[in-house]
């Protein structure tokens, strides 16, 4: 009996060992705190124990702290398994620029938050980029020097001796992120892949949505490329208040109805809406 | 006779009081309309790239902004007449950049309602509006006026 258990016990307690070392190895400690530099409280996303993205700006109705906590988890979440450093990318998005890791959005850099840096968005999602492949112990790709460095953008991504309210570990920033950021500010993004949004199919589908007076059904005429359109399910309607003055009700064409993650169809758009009233209350 | 006279009389009056009223009442409809429209299309025209940011940045970070061009637009309503709100449009760049309004178009039917939401390339809501090709609506802007 007792020879019968050890031979299980022993295979299965080494591969509870291999389990965690190997989580060990890939998955580094990601966390965000909050922070405050050059007298204006700010909010830091971490690697292990260096600064990788400083957060400065209020955005879509999150404060600084809570951009970082959301940037934070989709870091842990990229980070999860083993990335290299071509997994690791700066580019385009609509109206700004982003860091990506394995192709997921880690964060978007959009003019308000590259002007508190005293940067471009283009710049400053670089400087971002080459910050966490630095942390992770990577080299960020050599680019040609830019003519127009973006003044203080990279000083304040390195974390210095500054006042720290949140947990985690104190901080020395890296040093060559600063000469990575002034080298990468002027070299074109990759361009990804353009959608197509012309709209040679349309079709009706339902609009969910959890924020409006009394129970209405919902429905929209969406419009893409066939192809696009086919994967459309439903329209998600996200309820934005724009300061005091207007209230804003964004349409999305997503593939699966979900009020948890928005799977956004592109090259899709509204071109018409309807609803049926059926309770008033 | 003369009670006949004193009720005309006041008949008279209440006629005129009434159609003074209405006449009231029907110039401050107007006039609020007036403000109404005017006050969207200052808005519109004041806050059109900050509403466009504020819209991309939140989709953003839900990662559902869209790959494509945008560009916030008032709305015109086609029969109602005047700005009745902004849009903003997706697509691509050359494209959006042609759109100068959204023309809506609505309809009742029982106790629904349907609105077209037609980019187009002018700013007049008079015939059939010029629809800017491989444009769409990704977002409503309503104005608390």
């Amino acid at each position: 009996m007792g020879k019968r258990l050890k031979v299980p016990l022993a295979v299965g307690l080494g591969l509870l060992a291999a389990l965690v070392a190997a989580t060990a190895l890939s998955s580094a400690a990601v966390s965000f705190r909050s922070a405050e530099r050059d007298g204006a409280r700010v909010a830091e996303v971490l690697i292990e124990d260096r600064v990788v993205i400083v957060v400065r700006t209020s955005a879509g109705g999150y404060t600084p702290l809570e951009r970082a906590e959301i940037v934070a988890n989709r870091l842990r979440g990229a980070l999860s398994e083993e990335v290299t450093a071509e997994d690791v990318q700066a580019g385009p998005v609509a109206s700004g620029h982003g860091v990506f890791v394995a192709n997921r959005l880690i964060v978007a850099v959009y003019e308000p938050e590259a002007e508190a840096h005293g940067a471009t968005p283009d710049a400053l999602a670089k400087l971002w980029r080459d910050n966490i492949l630095l942390a992770l112990g990577l080299m960020p790709p050599e680019e040609e020097p830019a003519e127009e460095s973006p003044a203080g953008a990279a000083p304040a991504e390195d974390a210095g001796p500054q006042e720290q309210t949140g947990s985690g570990p104190q901080v020395e920033g890296p040093p060559a992120a600063q000469e990575t950021a002034l080298a990468t500010a002027a070299a074109a993004p990759p361009e990804p892949k353009a959608p197509d949004w012309t709209g040679t199919a349309q079709k009706w589908v339902p609009i969910f949505s959890l924020e409006r007076e009394g129970v209405r059904i919902g429905f929209a005429q969406v419009a893409g490329p066939t192809g696009q359109v086919e994967k459309v399910k439903g329209v998600a309607q996200l309820r934005l208040d724009f300061r005091k003055i207007g209230r804003i009700y964004a349409y999305i064409p997503v593939s699966t109805i979900s009020v948890t993650k928005l799977d956004r169809v592109q090259g899709v758009s509204v071109w018409a809406l309807a609803d049926v009233k059926v309770l008033n209350f | 006779m003369t009670r006949v006279r004193l009720i005309a009389v006041i008949l008279v009056l209440v006629g005129l009081l009434g159609f003074g009223r209405a006449a009231t009442k029907a110039y401050a409809i107007d006039l609020g309309d007036i403000l109404k429209v005017g006050g969207v299309a200052f808005l519109v025209s004041q806050y059109d790239d900050q509403i466009d940011s504020f819209i991309t940045s939140a989709l953003g970070e839900r990662e559902a902004a869209a790959q494509g061009a945008t560009k916030v637009v008032p709305i015109l309503s086609l029969g109602g007449g005047g700005y009745v709100g902004a849009a903003q449009v997706v697509g691509n760049p050359e494209n959006v950049q042609r759109v100068k309004a959204v023309i809506q178009v609505e309809g009742r039917f029982g106790s629904g309602r349907a609105q077209l939401l037609v980019p187009a390339t002018t700013d007049k809501a008079t015939g059939s509006p010029d629809r800017a090709k491989g444009v769409g609506v990704s977002a409503v802007v309503e104005f608390r006026i």
